[in-house]
């Protein structure tokens, strides 16, 4: 049996990644998914493949949050984008899922 | 006439020294598009042992030293610091075509310091047989941390007079983020050992034997990173490759100017003149980007990272370095 839920994925700096999880975790997400990559975007190449003199935090990082409550998911998504999307440069995007165990999922 | 014979002398000569060698081996192999990759973790480790090299080495010296003598080149640091960022933003920041944000963030980089810079100068003084005081290298978060502050605030005030918005700048936070990056911490962790404890085995068996060595990975890996970055500063106006030319030498003179002072008035070496300078000269690599990024998001990170990685760095190290060791032999008839 599963159930309706909304993933949001936020990719983008290393730097404000603590943050962003401020905000997920004020909206009552019990957890999230951080993933460390490499890409490319309007700000250039970023890889952390290669020593980079500058340290890690222009690396780029993933993260995903999965909540039941479509409001609390759609909150967090404007916070981020209107708090720190302005210099920080990333993307934020919601999708539907579906999953199972809900209660691990919040209210 | 003589006098600049040797300067020149001096100065090619250090071009030959593995420090430079392996920089420029590593911006030639970079732009022959080598895929020779040195990893992450090594760097890491490098700057690590460096600094923590750098931080016994300096607290078994202030152990048995006298801390009055640390005074002036201390309060020299901290005026240098201040006053390259403030150089910088009435001079870069008011250029044509340079967002004010990123002229603050550029000159303040450039006002804080390279570790790896300040290891390379080591390293020379070391060839050269030059002797310094061993806690010289260890004042560089005096220098480092002012002016990485003083740029992020500078920063604040034109932002509040942009948007006309009142948000007070927090200065201790950004001391703090400063003094917990790997870089500083590592210092600061080999200072205590360095004044508490007698970590003399593990530095002479261990430390000091590696620091030549590793200083020439990470010298290559600099070269690497110098040219892979040209790319990005292409990308933002030219004022920023023109003051990054030229502020290192300027920097790094008008400290040489105080070390000068400070030898007269309190007897500091020679060496420690010329680490003064260099530490002037340099401009953060490992811990300022982070920082300003953080403290300073409305600076577009490609004009004060591609500034000062791809041409400040190799000219701190490339000319600066050397300039100032024939400066010193010329001033302080060392050799």
């Amino acid at each position: 049996m599963t159930y309706k839920a909304t993933e949001v994925t936020i990719v983008t700096e290393k730097v404000i990644q603590e943050q962003i999880v401020a905000i997920i975790e004020a909206e009552g997400a019990t957890g999230y998914t951080v993933i460390e990559g490499s890409g490319k975007g309007r700000h250039g190449l970023r890889t952390h493949a290669r020593p980079s003199v500058a340290g890690d935090a222009f690396d780029i990082v993933k993260i995903e949050v999965i909540l039941a409550n479509r409001a609390a998911a759609e909150r967090i998504a404007e916070q981020v984008a209107d708090r720190l999307f302005t210099y920080y440069s990333g993307i934020v995007y919601l999708e539907e899922v579906e999953i199972l165990r809900r209660s691990r999922f919040g209210e | 006439m003589e006098a600049i014979a040797d300067f020149a002398h001096t100065f090619l000569s250090q071009l030959q020294k593995p420090t430079l060698a392996f920089l420029l081996g590593g911006m030639f192999i970079a732009a022959l598009g080598s895929r020779l990759v040195i990893p992450d973790a090594v760097y890491r480790f490098i700057v690590f042992m460096l600094l923590m090299r750098i931080g016994l080495e300096g607290g078994m010296e202030i152990r048995d030293g006298n801390i009055a003598d640390m005074l002036l080149p201390a309060f020299w640091a901290i005026l240098l610091g201040c006053g390259i960022v403030l150089l910088g933003r009435w001079t870069l920041a008011r250029l044509p075509g340079i967002k004010m944000e990123d002229g603050i963030a550029t000159a303040g980089l450039f006002g804080a310091v390279s570790a790896s810079t300040l290891a390379a100068a080591m390293v020379v003084l070391d060839e050269e047989s030059i002797v310094f005081e061993a806690w010289i290298p260890a004042l560089y978060p005096f220098m480092d941390i002012p002016a990485l502050v003083l740029a992020i605030v500078l920063a604040g005030v034109h932002q509040q007079r942009q948007s006309g918005q009142h948000k007070q700048v927090r200065v201790w936070p950004i001391v703090k983020d400063s003094l917990r990056g790997s870089a500083l911490s590592a210092l600061l962790l080999g200072l205590m050992l360095g004044l508490f404890t007698r970590p003399e085995p593990v530095f002479e068996s261990f430390y000091d034997p590696l620091f030549k060595g590793l200083l020439s990975v990470l010298m290559l890996i600099m070269g690497i990173e110098a040219w892979a970055r040209l790319s990005e500063l292409k990308r933002v106006a030219h004022w920023f490759a023109v003051y990054a030319l030229l502020a290192p030498l300027i920097h790094g003179l008008l400290a040489f100017g105080l070390g000068v002072v400070a030898h007269h008035a309190t007897g500091l070496s020679p060496g420690g003149v010329i680490l003064l300078a260099v530490m002037a000269s340099s401009n953060s690599d490992i811990s300022g980007p982070p920082t300003l990024r953080a403290g300073i998001p409305g600076a577009n990170p490609s004009a004060y990272i591609g500034a000062s990685t791809s041409i400040g760095t190799p000219m701190a190290i490339a000319v600066g370095i050397p300039l100032y060791v024939a400066l010193g032999e010329l001033v302080f008839g060392i050799a």
